[in-house]
């Protein structure tokens, strides 16, 4: 104490720079919000460049990019292309991204975007509207297309297709079912008669993203037009059904609540299950040497619990441009380049990552891989989830209303009825913007 | 001469005072900015002036309140059982016995294991299907061997209780061991020779003599078990439902799945406030052992 003779003075002193610095950081903290202007000074297409490529992708996946680079790089000597790698895990690679598009960065210039997330990215203006390079849409899935779609206008191209389907062991179930009733039936039957089977049915019901992908496989509805009410009969029945699937039918564990689609793939390869609900992915796991459901895979949509058609969640990645990058037009070029036949066939064989082009599903690609085959079909069920700004904060809801439903603390019906409102409101406030 | 000292003194503190400022007081700032603001960054639209309604919003909107009572109670429950193993481990420790080096290693590498790491390594243990705690209870022909554990409320917080101890005990049993090494042993031999049992001597020196120890190790635990988010974001998500919801968890959504800056900036001064309540009755607590 006896060390500031005049501590008063210091005090003031301390108060003033606090209170500078205070209005530092607020002015600097109005700047970052408000956001600067566009990327003026483009860079053309044929100068000497680096441009940054944001993917997510580990093992074969990332193997496959790598190629895919080397590829593109070969064919186009002047631009390089540096591979950012996000998260595995698809919250956390959102994370990454929104950070470095909140704080304005210019790159990456190529982003991968999981088809959920586009219109977040579209509506604050982090992305390119893709209309100046104009896209042939035509020369994918439908469904995909309308993901990267913002208020009409395009922001991301399909990369690759993903679409959630029901397996079935082919030599324990005679026809795929077509409806709950029956894929109930035959869980149960094949239950009896199998010993080795832990279960009859695996699903991901954990409190994340795959718990609404799931639902809306189902045969949920939790697109755009959903929104404003999703308390309607096909919600109550197909989370009715993930609920009466554990506590009532008792055909899957309630462990399902638990489980990510790793537990699901486990409980599949492992041939404790005759039904499992996943993603194309574990079709060629499948049928690789050594899995114990070699040459018993089948793959369809799963049957809708509310009785009308079948469809499937819509999965994937999309590609789109960093609307402050400086290299926008290498960028087109790249994405033009990852979904060329050439490029997406090589990427099918390589990672098994079904291509989002449609005239990709080539004789080469079939005979090499026949199960794109069955997966075609899946596809082409596939439904989008929202196309929403909002669609993460839609989704937490729906985590939370699904685990609650799961976890036995409320009714599908309750659990709809109170987490409409809320959904609505948080859509409005997307149109409002 | 004096003049020139102070301004010595100044320059040595300089560097201490700006990093605080720039990791304590600007953030806390920041935030108090934004609880004031409608800011959802994501959204496109700027932000603008809100006043005190964020703060209303929490205290109304039947999400903050239930949070914060989770939050009091798991820290409320977490710390009592923390410290009592804690100290068990701890005066176990202090003897002198074969091997102790060994064991006291063994004891401490808990608290060595990153939080995520731990957290992730526990939910795979309480995996149903799979996982070493249905196992060992299968094994054993015990109850509960085919619990859900992270399925159901109370189960779920178990689990979470269990991560959290097993990471965190050991930090109370450094912070208690190294307090019990400052009693001087022969206040013990007094004690026998006056004819004192061993729980007498426990209950009068001890205890007494570790009670800043104990302080010490209660301020933090209590603050960092109020603050919890690593335990729970990867075991819970704060499920099933919103059952393990607690507030940071709460806050992180705020901030990092909706990226609305003022609920979660009111949150987080909400936290702020209750962290240096915690901490006033703490440090009143330690004065009044003090003076005593």
């Amino acid at each position: 104490m006896t060390w500031w003779p005049e501590r008063h003075h210091w005090r003031g002193r301390a108060v003033t720079a606090v209170a500078a610095l205070a209005a530092a950081g607020l002015a600097a903290a109005g700047c970052g919000s408000s956001g600067g202007g566009s990327a003026s000074k483009q860079v053309s297409a044929s100068a000497k460049q680096t441009i940054v490529f944001a993917s997510q992708g580990l093992g074969g996946e990332g193997t496959a990019s790598k190629a895919a680079v080397a590829a593109f790089e070969k064919a186009n000597p002047n631009i390089k292309v540096n591979i950012l790698n996000l998260s595995p895990v698809s919250d956390v690679a959102l994370q990454q991204l929104q950070q470095r598009f909140i704080s304005g960065a210019s790159t990456p210039d190529v982003v991968t975007t999981d088809v959920v997330w586009p219109a977040t990215f579209a509506r604050p203006g982090w992305i390119q509207n893709l209309a100046k390079f104009h896209p042939d849409t035509s020369a994918f899935y439908p469904a995909q297309m309308q993901s990267g779609t913002y208020k009409g206008q395009v922001y991301a191209i399909p990369w690759f297709i993903n679409a959630e389907g029901l397996y079935y062991r082919k030599d324990l179930v005679k026809t795929p079912p077509t409806t709950v009733q029956q894929l109930v039936s035959d869980a149960k039957s094949a239950m009896s008669r199998d010993p080795k089977l832990k279960e009859g049915f695996a699903f991901e019901g954990d409190k994340y993203e795959g718990a609404v992908t799931a639902m809306q496989s189902f045969g949920g509805q939790v697109g755009l037009s959903n929104l404003n009410n999703i308390n309607t009969p096909a919600n109550q029945a197909a989370l009715k059904f993930m609920a009466d699937a554990i506590h009532t039918y008792k055909i899957a564990p309630s462990a399902v609540s638990t489980w990510e689609e790793a537990q699901v793939q486990a409980a599949w390869l492992g041939g404790q299950t005759p039904f499992a609900l996943n993603w194309p992915y574990i079709f060629a796991l499948s049928e690789a040497n050594g899995s114990a459901v070699k040459g018993k895979t089948g793959w369809v949509p799963f049957p809708n619990a509310s009785g009308s058609a079948a469809q499937a969640s819509l999965g994937g990645d999309d590609l789109a441009i960093n609307a402050k990058s400086t290299h926008q037009a290498a960028a087109w070029k790249f994405i033009q380049y990852l979904t060329s036949t050439q490029a997406q066939v090589a990427r099918a064989i390589a990672a098994g990552d079904p291509p989002s082009v449609k005239s990709a599903y080539t004789s080469e690609l079939l005979s090499k891989a026949p199960y794109f085959k069955d997966e075609q079909k899946v596809f082409a069920v596939a439904t989008p989830r929202a196309v929403s700004p909002v669609y993460t904060q839609v989704s937490s809801q729906l985590q939370t209303m699904i685990s609650s439903v799961l976890s036995g603390q409320q009714s599908a019906q309750a659990a709809l009825s109170a987490t409409a409102p809320t959904v609505k409101q948080l859509q409005g406030t997307a149109s409002g913007g | 001469m004096l003049a020139r000292d102070r301004r010595f003194g100044y320059a040595l503190v300089a560097a201490a005072v700006i990093v605080l400022l720039v990791i304590t007081a600007y953030p806390l700032f920041y935030n108090a900015w934004n609880s004031l603001r409608h800011d959802v960054v994501t959204s496109g639209i700027p932000a603008t002036w809100a006043g005190l309604s964020n703060y209303k919003e929490i205290f109304t909107d039947n999400l903050f309140v239930p949070s914060l009572v989770r939050t009091i109670g798991f820290t409320v429950v977490s710390v009592a059982v923390e410290t009592v193993i804690g100290l068990g481990l701890a005066v176990a420790l202090n003897r002198a016995f074969p091997g102790r080096g060994l064991v006291r290693a063994a004891v401490f590498i808990p608290w060595a294991v990153p939080t995520v790491v731990s957290a992730q390594l526990w939910k795979n243990m309480f995996d149903p299907q799979n996982g070493f705690v249905n196992y060992i209870l299968t094994e054993l022909h015990l109850p509960l061997a085919h619990t859900t554990w992270l399925g159901q409320t109370w189960t779920a917080w178990g689990a979470i209780l269990v991560a959290d101890a097993w990471r965190n005990t050991p930090f109370i049993a450094i912070v208690l061991l190294a307090g019990l090494q400052v009693i001087p042993g022969d206040i013990y031999e007094a004690a026998r020779i006056d004819g004192a049992s061993a729980w007498q001597a426990f209950r009068r020196l001890t205890l007494p003599l570790l009670k800043p120890a104990l302080m010490v190790a209660m301020i933090f635990r209590t603050l960092q078990s109020f603050l919890i988010f690593d335990v729970v974001y990867n075991m819970t998500a704060g499920g099933p439902g919103t059952s393990t919801s607690v507030l940071s968890y709460l806050n992180y959504q705020a901030f990092f799945v909706n990226f609305d800056y003022g609920y979660g900036g009111a949150i987080s001064i909400a936290l702020v406030v209750v962290a240096l309540l915690i901490a006033a009755v703490y440090t009143r607590v330690f004065r009044v052992e003090q003076v005593l």
